[in-house]
């Protein structure tokens, strides 16, 4: 009965497309316009970087190619710019960054939503608060506090020509990865903690109190029982999270002195002159920058989505 | 068989004496490859075990270690820079040079917070007031000795250009570029052009250029700095070397008549210049010279750069260049001219600089050196050395010009942006107020005139 009930509905659907009504061809004329105009940047950055910029100094970007397409620029980026070097000082960055958030986050999250107790809805309140506050406001002192705190030196780990050390190589968080990893938590706890809130409170407290019960501390609850009953949740978090602590260009570039400790996204700078600038060869490099994120969203696509939606409807 | 050994040994030890003796060692290219090949390995095994060790001599120091703090990040200089260090290393007892290396724009915009942070012993700058300015707020390390060990190899204009405002040096200059108007030879010969030499010229030779169908001027302002190239030049040319440095630094008042003169010179040649100027980049001004749609650019030396990206010889070899016309005032006398001096100098606050301060001297007296800069010439060929004792029998036609041009000149400027303080030829000052100017050239000045003197007045004291 409902195969009949489903087919009769389908079969009128199939009659009325096929009958070309112009609100229908306008729709889809502004569809492809739409399209064109978003994907025309990119293509144009494709464009450009396959051709090798002698070719555009004599016939300018609105040419065909004369000399044909090549990788020459993506060659150059690759070896010159020493772009492996700098995904491997995002990934130091960015991998730290995001465990130490959800870890923290969620501790907040749990006690908040999973215990009545006298100020829980304050403490949520302060996490999501220092949501709203914008991170450029607090640089000045943000950047004394960094050169006046003391961090152990406890030696590096040497890759090729760069140096990552544990810790700090000059005894201070200033222009260090544990700088940059510390302000990334703190900005992105606020934002975690709140969806994470949102998505625990969907978790029925008799849980939290049947494990109480049966003689688990709350460290172990929140470990063994709450945090496995989250995992789409972190999922969706972690891979949210990821991206914005990769496309951070600021807190690099104001904390970090050192060239070759920047993450690859502040690391692109460096392929400017102090006059000639090779556009061609950025397009090349902004490109290999652009791939890890895609590639986390077409893998991850589902907990992408589900993250934007992560807390909107209450269980 | 140990016998015949033993016999072998000795004869060849006689056959040895007798070739030492006639010295005829009877050695292949390959085995003088070995021999120097193991040479330089254990010169280098030598050098890797001497790192630590530091001898000092008067005030400079040989091994050990020190930092460089460096903004030459493109390719050419990059190298340049690397091959500075790396001669350094093998001259100075194999100090070990540790080189940060952060791209030109950001190296500018943080150097405050980069001098009162960790900086590196050593770093990369600009002389003139840019300089000065951080000598002011104690962040530079006067280095007095050094220049008085090295300043018989400079000129009297060098040795200016280094002097803080208490009179000590804080600097080595190491290159410079000079500023003029170029051309590409094919292109003037084919029309039968001449180097004019008065404004006059200058301008009939703009309006013939009109006529044969080229865009007289290139002209591009997207970046904001190239138009005051120009206003340098006019300033210079019309009120002298004096009056363009006190007005910079705020001493004179924007309001004046002589500044007004200025525009009122400036708007007879904006008719010829490049069409939508305000939003093409210095490379596309270029590439309209290159690509023979302009006759004349008036911009520095690194305009060669982008004729050498083209990947065209041919096209290099076409470039030439003049110094830019006679206004018919008494300033002409002066030849004075934009030529942009790059400069290496000693941070304060370095955290290591206590330990390192004889080798980062060592380097200040080896930048100074004519064979150093060469060296970083010959990979980076805009930027012309600065000693004197520099091989110069190697420079190229138009590097040849260039030493010309700015040895005649009697005064050298910095240029706009390295003469005055950074916020006020920035976007928000000059480089605005002169796009404001440049989108209406026939306006009367004054109201303009006023706001750049407001706008001075409105800064905070450096």
């Amino acid at each position: 009965m409902s195969t009949i009930a489903a087919s009769g509905p389908r079969t009128v659907v199939r009659k009325a497309s096929r009958r070309i009504r112009p609100a229908r061809v306008i729709l889809h004329a502004f569809l492809i316009a739409m399209v064109a105009l978003w994907l025309f940047p990119l293509f144009w950055a494709i464009f450009a970087s396959l051709r090798p910029y002698g070719d555009t100094v004599m016939h300018g970007y609105l040419s065909w190619p004369a000399n044909g397409l090549s990788f020459a620029n993506y060659q150059d980026v690759w070896t010159q710019a020493e772009i492996p070097y700098y995904y491997l000082n995002t990934l130091v960055i960015v991998v730290p960054g995001v465990i130490l958030t959800l870890l923290l986050a969620s501790m907040v999250a749990f006690c908040c939503t999973q215990f009545s107790w006298k100020f829980n809805l304050i403490v949520l309140l302060l996490f999501t608060a220092g949501n709203l506050l914008p991170p450029q406001v607090i640089i000045v002192p943000l950047y004394w506090v960094y050169l006046n705190t003391p961090i152990a030196n406890l030696g590096s780990i040497d890759i090729g020509n760069f140096s990552f050390a544990i810790f700090s190589d000059n005894n201070l968080l200033y222009d260090q990865y544990i700088g940059i990893i510390l302000i990334h938590v703190v900005f992105q706890t606020g934002f975690a903690t709140f969806v994470l809130a949102n998505y625990m409170k969907t978790i029925t407290k008799e849980i939290t109190e049947s494990a109480l019960v049966d003689g688990a501390n709350v460290f172990r609850i929140w470990w063994s029982v709450i945090l496995p009953l989250c995992r789409p949740a972190l999922a969706a978090m972690a891979t949210l999270l990821f991206t914005f602590m990769y496309n951070d260009f600021f807190w690099a570039l104001v904390l970090l002195s050192h060239g070759n400790k920047r993450p690859i996204t502040s690391a692109l700078n460096n392929l400017q002159g102090e006059f000639l600038i090779n556009y061609n060869l950025i397009a090349a490099g902004a490109l290999l920058a652009c791939l890890p994120p895609i590639i986390i969203y077409i893998l991850l696509q589902r907990q992408f989505v589900a993250g934007l939606t992560l807390g909107s409807t209450k269980g | 068989m140990g016998d015949s050994r033993e016999a072998k040994r000795v004869r060849n030890l006689l056959a040895a004496k007798d070739a030492a003796l006639n010295l005829n060692l009877d050695l292949s290219r390959r085995d003088v490859l070995k021999i120097a090949g193991y040479g330089s390995l254990a010169a280098f095994i030598a050098a890797c075990g001497g790192n630590n060790a530091t001898t000092t001599t008067g005030i400079t120091a040989k091994g050990g270690t020190m930092s460089l703090g460096s903004y030459n990040t493109d390719p050419n200089s990059k190298k340049g820079t690397q091959a500075i260090v790396d001669a350094f290393t093998a001259a100075n007892g194999g100090t070990k040079v540790k080189l940060n290396t952060v791209d030109h724009g950001t190296f500018q915009n943080q150097i405050s917070s980069y001098l009162q942070g960790t900086p590196e012993d050593a770093f990369t700058w600009f002389s003139g007031h840019r300089m000065r300015f951080f000598a002011d707020k104690g962040l530079a390390t006067p280095i007095d000795d050094v220049w008085d060990a090295v300043k018989s190899n400079y000129t009297a204009g060098f040795e200016a250009s280094i002097k803080g405002n208490d009179g000590k040096a804080y600097a080595i200059p190491t290159d410079y570029y000079p500023w003029a108007v170029f051309y590409r030879k094919d292109v003037w010969s084919q029309h039968g052009y001449t180097v004019p030499t008065s404004w006059d010229a200058f301008k009939a030779l703009c309006v013939k250029m009109k006529a044969d169908g080229l865009i007289p001027i290139a002209f591009a302002d997207k970046d904001g700095w190239p138009a005051q190239g120009t206003f340098d030049i006019l300033n210079l040319r019309l009120n002298g070397y004096d009056f363009h440095t006190e007005l910079l630094t705020g001493k004179q008042k924007w309001t004046d008549q002589r500044v007004t003169n200025v525009y009122k010179k400036w708007s007879e040649i904006t008719p010829y210049y490049s069409p939508a100027f305000a939003g093409l980049t210095w490379e596309q001004g270029a590439d309209q010279l290159l690509r023979k749609q302009a006759g004349m650019y008036l911009l520095g030396l690194f305009v060669s750069d982008e004729f050498k990206a083209s990947g065209s010889a041919a096209d290099l070899e076409q470039l030439d260049f003049f110094a830019f016309p006679d206004m018919g005032t008494q300033y002409d006398a002066e030849k004075a001219l934009d030529a942009p001096i790059d400069v290496y100098m000693l941070t304060k606050k370095s955290p290591t600089l206590q330990t390192d301060l004889g080798q980062a001297k060592a380097f200040m007296e080896f930048v100074a050196k004519g064979s150093t800069q060469v060296l970083y010439w010959q990979n980076a060929p805009g930027s012309i050395p600065t000693a004197n004792d520099a091989d110069t029998s190697t420079y190229p036609a138009l590097t040849k010009k260039a030493v010309q041009i700015v040895s005649q000149a009697k005064k050298i400027t910095q240029y706009f942006d390295r003469d005055s303080r950074p916020d006020y030829s920035g976007p928000n000052g000059m480089q605005g107020f002169l796009l404001k100017f440049l989108s209406n050239p026939k306006q009367d000045t004054t109201s303009l005139q006023g706001q750049m003197q407001a706008f001075w007045d409105s800064l905070p004291p450096e």
